[in-house]
């Protein structure tokens, strides 16, 4: 093959999977591009410990039915696809989180992560709300709705991600914000 | 601020992203491709006859290990002793074993997928993964994922895939979402055998590979050990919560302790003695029985011990039956040289109806339908699923570079 290595810079997504069905080695270049966002992604929902199983996971599954991806969907949504199958494994344990939150005021989602409070001071007080709107949401409400504010998808991408219909996941969405905008004091809403 | 800018706000300092080099390293992800079958393997079957395998032209030969021809035993190679106290058999010999500086497994799982509309015009695919490891006595070393192609499983099947064009790519339905297809890879890339290597620091079971050169030598306490081991040990169950082996009761005890004793005769870095053990504990779990003989899916001779299992499904992954057939389980062991070859799921009765399944967290609607489940064609009595261990040995030999 005439191509030279540093050409898979700008190789896109399936081209590399393709590559690495001769080559394994060239599946790193997707951890590389996609494990940062993914990773904190998890973190957010659920802890870094989790977090850390479940990227080394996701990954693990994708290469291992690379062969398998035919290239028909974005090699993100297919990836951030397996990371949500695994992601709802863990629905109750999140759920409990959420709860511990709410109850107690302390995320342990945060816990041994560097503290930093001047980040956080505003969201503090709504922290524990919020977490117990979500403890409450269901598993396809939780995810839609996360991936809009902590994945930063859009409408489509949580749709080709969740392999659910465009206007499902409007109604999803729908659903879980009026949730969540109940449990915050009447001044905060605007939208 | 509306509740999507609250969300924001929260949890803020988890969402920073870290470089992809320090995740790897702290997630060591690549040290899990070889660890996935081990847990979630659906046990293909397979008279992967050695002619497909060789077509294949991916299957490395089975090497034996040096004790594999000189083993002390009753009779020779290849002969079987008395059924009744074959597994005992099989412990002396385990028990003779060498023990070397590295632990070295190579290890094929196939499941078998059906191609095609109907029973009369289909063929059979044996859809492989392999694993090869070598690690010290400490548990580090080496580990390389086999990227074996998928193989028709039979001349037969070889015919009619043929007869289809040879196709590289064969489409098969999802079996767990109405009218999606997957696809099998037929032929390998050329260049393919280089193996995909990784650090390998195992656990097997919750278990290191100190814990294991450590586990007693005597079945009853091996068996008592083993009773605390905390695991989902359930084929499906919606509860996270783990327990130990002891908390089961009956088959679903018998199923556990064979999965471990199982994985302490394959993979795991046990000691000839813990081998040993392991086959007499087995040998008086109730239902386990000594059958025929059988080749196994690397053409090895061995004999059938069967498992009186409600289920072959893997334990721990599910919240829901996944099968819509029922299965047997059968060990094929070389009790010569107290060896376990393969693992083997056989069809008892085929995939009928259908059920519908828990939506999952990405809102498909899943359902299973024995029209979409790759054993839809089989018989009774044809192999599912396998796992074949080509090697398990202690060796002194260096592993490659």
């Amino acid at each position: 093959m005439g191509m030279v290595s540093h050409a898979r810079d700008e190789l896109d997504d399936s081209r590399i999977v393709a590559a690495s069905l001769e080559d394994p080695e060239a599946f790193g270049e997707l951890f590389r591009r996609h494990s940062p966002r993914l990773h904190a992604y998890i973190k957010r929902r659920l802890g870094l410990v989790l977090a850390d199983d479940l990227v080394s996971e996701t990954f693990t599954t994708a290469f291992r039915q690379r062969a398998r991806f035919d290239g028909r969907a974005e090699f993100s949504a297919w990836l951030w696809g397996i990371a949500s199958n695994l992601i709802a494994k863990h629905h109750r344990q999140e759920t409990r989180m959420y709860r511990a939150f709410a109850r107690t005021g302390v995320d342990p989602a945060e816990d041994g992560v560097a503290d930093l409070a001047s980040d956080r001071a505003s969201a503090a007080a709504l922290g524990p709300r919020l977490a117990k709107a979500l403890a409450s949401l269901s598993a396809q409400e939780r995810s839609a709705v996360l991936l809009l504010a902590w994945g930063e998808m859009s409408y489509a991408e949580i749709a080709a991600t969740l392999d659910l219909p465009l206007g499902t996941v409007k109604t999803k969405i729908h659903r879980a914000r009026i949730k969540l905008r109940k449990t915050l004091p009447e001044e905060k809403i605007d939208g | 601020m509306d509740e999507l800018d609250a969300l924001r706000q929260m949890r803020t300092a988890l969402a920073e992203q870290e470089h992809p080099d320090r995740i790897a390293l702290r997630t060591s992800w690549r040290a899990d491709v070889k660890q996935r079958p081990r847990r979630s393997f659906r046990i293909p079957l397979v008279s992967l006859a050695a002619t497909a395998a060789v077509a294949a032209g991916a299957v490395v030969a089975v090497s034996l290990a040096p004790s594999e021809s000189s083993a002390p035993g009753p009779g020779k190679n290849g002969a079987v002793p008395q059924k009744g106290n074959v597994l005992l058999v099989a412990a002396t010999n385990a028990e003779k074993a060498p023990i070397g500086k590295y632990w070295h497994t190579r290890t094929i799982s196939g499941e078998i997928h059906a191609v095609g509309k109907s029973a009369a015009n289909h063929y059979k695919v044996d859809s492989r993964q392999g694993s090869e490891v070598w690690t010290d006595r400490s548990g580090k070393g080496r580990q390389g994922h086999l990227d074996l192609p998928d193989v028709p499983l039979t001349a037969q099947d070889k015919q009619k895939w043929e007869a289809a064009g040879s196709p590289n790519w064969v489409r098969i339905p999802d079996a767990e979402g109405a009218g999606r297809t997957v696809a099998l890879q037929m032929n390998p890339p050329a260049g393919r055998q280089a193996p995909f290597r990784m650090p390998a620091n195992d656990r097997f079971f919750g278990l290191t590979t100190e814990q294991i050169a450590e586990l007693p030598t005597q079945p009853k306490a091996l068996e008592k050990a083993l009773l605390s081991l905390e695991g989902n040990w359930h084929a499906y169950t919606t509860k996270t919560e783990t327990e130990p082996i002891r908390a089961l009761r009956g088959q679903e005890r018998v199923r556990a302790l064979s999965d471990v004793a199982g994985t302490l005769l394959s993979t795991a870095p046990a000691p000839p003695k813990v081998r040993a053990a392991a086959f007499r504990m087995l040998a008086a779990l109730p239902g386990v029985k000594a059958e025929g003989e059988a080749t196994d899916p690397a053409g090895r001779i061995g004999t059938v011990i069967s498992l009186p299992l409600e289920t072959t499904m893997p334990l721990g992954l599910f919240t829901a039956p996944k099968q819509l057939g029922t299965y047997r389980r059968q060990w094929i062991i070389n009790p010569v040289t107290g060896k376990l070859l393969a693992i083997r799921d056989l069809v008892a009765t085929p995939p009928r109806g259908s059920r519908k399944l828990p939506t999952g967290d990405d809102g498909k609607p899943r359902s299973l339908t024995a029209e979409n489940m790759p054993d839809r064609f089989h018989r009774p009595g044809e192999v599912a699923a396998y796992q074949v261990f080509e090697v398990t040995e202690w060796t002194n030999a260096e592993p490659p570079r």
